[in-house]
């Protein structure tokens, strides 16, 4: 493989890691809060990206402003979950078959709803964009995959410093440190469970949007990132925003670049086997392993 | 101790009692039943990953029942009369386990006399396990690979030609193109297959062509992917390295699409470029616009065959659905279910064996397939001919090959894009 080669692949795998990060972040806050494991997290990404098609097909809305207005739409559309379901779930430090059971109810619902509105046709969203390709030299770079990478790196941005810098950020950091202890201290647990149950449903519209404008979808949409979401959250630790981006990248550098030397139909097996071993030797992900290192040095 | 369980134990065998009863009054009902109409069983799938083209089966599945009864149905005669056909149809979700459950439930539980379906050879290869346990027929509508057929089953039909066909129909169009000085001898061929029997059939259909025909290509690089994966970058990075002049993969609707957009973001080319019997679908067109341009596809079927029939196909089809027949899914549906009538009318009962056996020498002499005729080979399979299709500028999808049935001329080499 030549230099440029390795480079156009190296620049494949980080233009994936944005996908992989983007569609992981919504996940990591609601399990980082909630200590639930969105089982509809893959019924959302399809509705943010039947979301997006709508406003471009109807009204020929751009689809990254699409993405834009997916955030708001999609927080409410999390509210309103929270207030109907959610909040009916006893509270639990670890995750209870009663949420993993209603969030995969929950999905189970969407996908029918998805068929009922809009069938089992396929849909792609098709821009000037989509399949326009920046040079640089001899590197090439998929304007849409770029796109998306931006818009990942924004939303982890978003999200640090919403995280650091707000009163809001503090709670939900307390929470994801000790739930009781943050009750103790003031935090008013319900309604930021509730905040952060909508911003998990708005990352994942908004990333569901920007999927939209990589693949064609069906209501049956979202299934393979689903898995992929979970290896990430496993390998970079169940509550770090850090973690979703160095997990998302290991898991692409190795999907990308592993099957130069496998068959590539060992892709699947990839997820599956960084899964098991970041289970087995990393329980609690790179994050974990991060602050270990911190407490000892 | 024991003789607290003995009530619940009586309780049991009343219940298992009136149970079996019931489902002796219910079979008694469904037989006569049987005299009214004749049910037929159809699996499709209609939502998950393979709905798209489920759906259009089941379009022409349904279009056959309808013109059938609206000409009074078939004629038994052992009963004496016409006997209108019944559909009794299972969405399987794309799914495999839910798919031969629902073949089973189809042939047990409903009593049909046939069950039609299995697309994608994922699902059928599921079912397929079911007819000879049952001793019920069963005619895939969209299942091509061999593996299906090579298994000795006795009770299964299919009205796709093999997969390993489609390869080398592909690879004689190529070699077609190479003859007419189009493209040049010894060129290398990059070929990318999804990890199933379709894909291996299709690569051995390939090299039993090359076997046959030295010189004309050479295979560099040959290798499976996952149905269904987000990324295809590590794939067509090795394709590009491998320097292939042609490149062809054997994909789904899905892959095709999101294999093929980033084959264009990475900014490659091939003279030639092929994803096995995928190309000139509707949905491709608009999730890829243009890019779709000058790719060949292999198929079982095309609406621009040039036989009266399919011109009449078309029409009827349109009235029905709504909307054109998009890619082969619904002729193959719609021959089966013509055979099944042919095959159930010639038999002169509701006999399974007696249709099994009139299956295995049905002739369809008014086919919509390539050669007009369909009949079922020992296996079960038939091997009508491919046509090829290429997509080609102002939306136009032209058959390329063979000759007789061409509405157009190939572009070949496909030209750079800018």
């Amino acid at each position: 493989m030549s230099g440029v080669d390795f480079l156009n692949l190296l620049i494949a795998a980080l233009l994936l890691a944005g996908v992989y990060a983007a569609m992981s972040v919504g996940m990591t806050i609601i399990y980082g809060v909630m200590k639930i494991v969105n089982l509809a997290h893959a019924g959302v990404l399809m509705l943010g990206a039947y979301f997006v098609y709508e406003l471009y097909d109807r009204w020929a809305i751009d689809p990254l402003l699409g993405v834009v207005l997916a955030f708001p739409v999609f927080f409410l559309f999390g509210i309103g979950l929270h207030r109907a379901l959610i909040r009916r779930l006893p509270p639990s430090d670890q995750p209870t078959l009663a949420s993993l059971l209603l969030l995969f109810g929950l999905w189970l619902v969407l996908q029918n709803l998805g068929y009922l509105i809009w069938g089992n046709a396929d849909r792609a969203i098709l821009t000037p964009r989509t399949l326009s390709v920046l040079h640089l030299g001899p590197i090439t770079l998929p304007a849409v995959r770029l796109v998306v990478f931006g818009g990942a790196v924004a939303a982890l941005a978003a999200l640090e410093l919403i995280l650091h810098r707000t009163w809001f950020g503090r709670a939900v950091r307390a929470l994801m440190q000790n739930r009781d202890a943050g009750r103790l201290a003031g935090v008013d647990v319900e309604g930021t469970a509730r905040v952060a149950f909508g911003m998990g449903i708005a990352f994942a519209g908004a990333a569901g949007g920007m999927l939209a404008m990589l693949y064609s979808f069906s209501p049956d949409f979202g299934s393979p990132f689903l898995l992929r979401a979970f290896v990430i959250i496993v390998l970079g630790g169940l509550e770090s925003f850090a973690g979703v981006a160095a997990g998302a990248l290991i898991l692409a550098l190795l999907e990308t670049f592993s099957i130069q030397v496998l068959p590539a139909g060992y892709q699947p097996a990839i997820a599956f086997s960084l899964l098991v071993v970041a289970l087995a030797v990393l329980p609690e992900g790179l994050a974990g392993l991060w602050n270990r290192r911190r407490r000892f040095t | 101790m024991s003789r607290p369980t003995r009530r619940p134990v009586k309780k049991l065998t009343c219940i298992l009692i009136a149970s079996a009863l019931a489902a002796g009054v219910a079979a008694s009902l469904l037989a006569q039943a049987d005299s009214a109409s004749i049910a037929v069983g159809v699996v499709l799938p209609i939502s998950g990953r393979e709905a798209k083209p489920g759906q259009y089966q089941r379009e022409g599945v349904e279009l056959a029942i309808h013109e059938i009864n609206q000409a009074g149905g078939i004629f038994v005669k052992k009963l004496g009369k016409k006997v209108p056909v019944r559909e009794v149809f299972y969405d399987d979700g794309s799914d495999q386990a839910k798919s031969s459950g629902l073949v089973e439930r189809a042939m047990t539980a409903d009593g049909v006399i046939a069950v039609l379906g299995g697309y994608s050879t994922a699902l059928g290869e599921a079912e397929s396990v079911m007819p000879d346990r049952y001793q019920t027929p069963w005619i895939t509508t969209g299942a091509a690979a061999s593996t299906i057929f090579s298994r000795g089953y006795q009770w299964i039909f299919g009205t796709l030609s093999p997969t390993d066909l489609l390869g080398f129909t592909t690879a004689e169009f190529l070699g077609g193109l190479v003859d007419r000085g189009k493209l040049h001898k010894g060129l290398k061929l990059a070929l990318a297959l999804e990890n199933t029997d379709h894909g291996v059939d299709y690569e051995k259909g390939i090299e039993k062509w090359n076997h046959a025909h030295p010189g004309y290509f050479t295979v560099v690089f040959s290798e499976k992917f996952d149905l269904g994966s987000p990324d295809f970058s590590g794939l067509l990075q090795k394709v590009k390295t491998a320097h292939a002049d042609i490149f062809l993969a054997d994909a789904h609707l899905q892959d095709y699409i999101t294999m093929h957009r980033q084959y264009v973001q990475t900014g490659m080319y091939h003279q030639m470029i092929s994803y096995g019997a995928r190309g000139p679908e509707a949905d491709a067109r608009k999730a890829l616009g243009d890019a779709t341009n000058y790719i060949f596809a292999g198929i079982w079927w095309s609406d621009k065959l040039p036989y009266p029939q399919v011109k009449q196909f078309v029409t009827r089809y349109k009235a029905f659905t709504g909307h054109a027949p998009d890619s082969w899914y619904p002729a193959t549906a719609y021959d089966a279910m013509r055979a099944l009538a042919v095959a159930i009318e010639r038999a002169g009962s509701l006999d399974k064996t007696a249709i099994r056996d009139q299956l295995r020498t049905v002739e369809l002499k008014d086919s919509l397939l390539p050669g007009q005729v369909l009949r079922f080979g020992k296996n079960g399979q038939i091997s009508t001919a491919f046509v090829i299709v290429q997509n080609q500028p102002g939306n136009r999808v032209e058959i390329v090959f063979p000759k007789d049935a061409a509405t157009g001329d190939a572009i070949a080499p496909s030209p750079k894009p800018h």
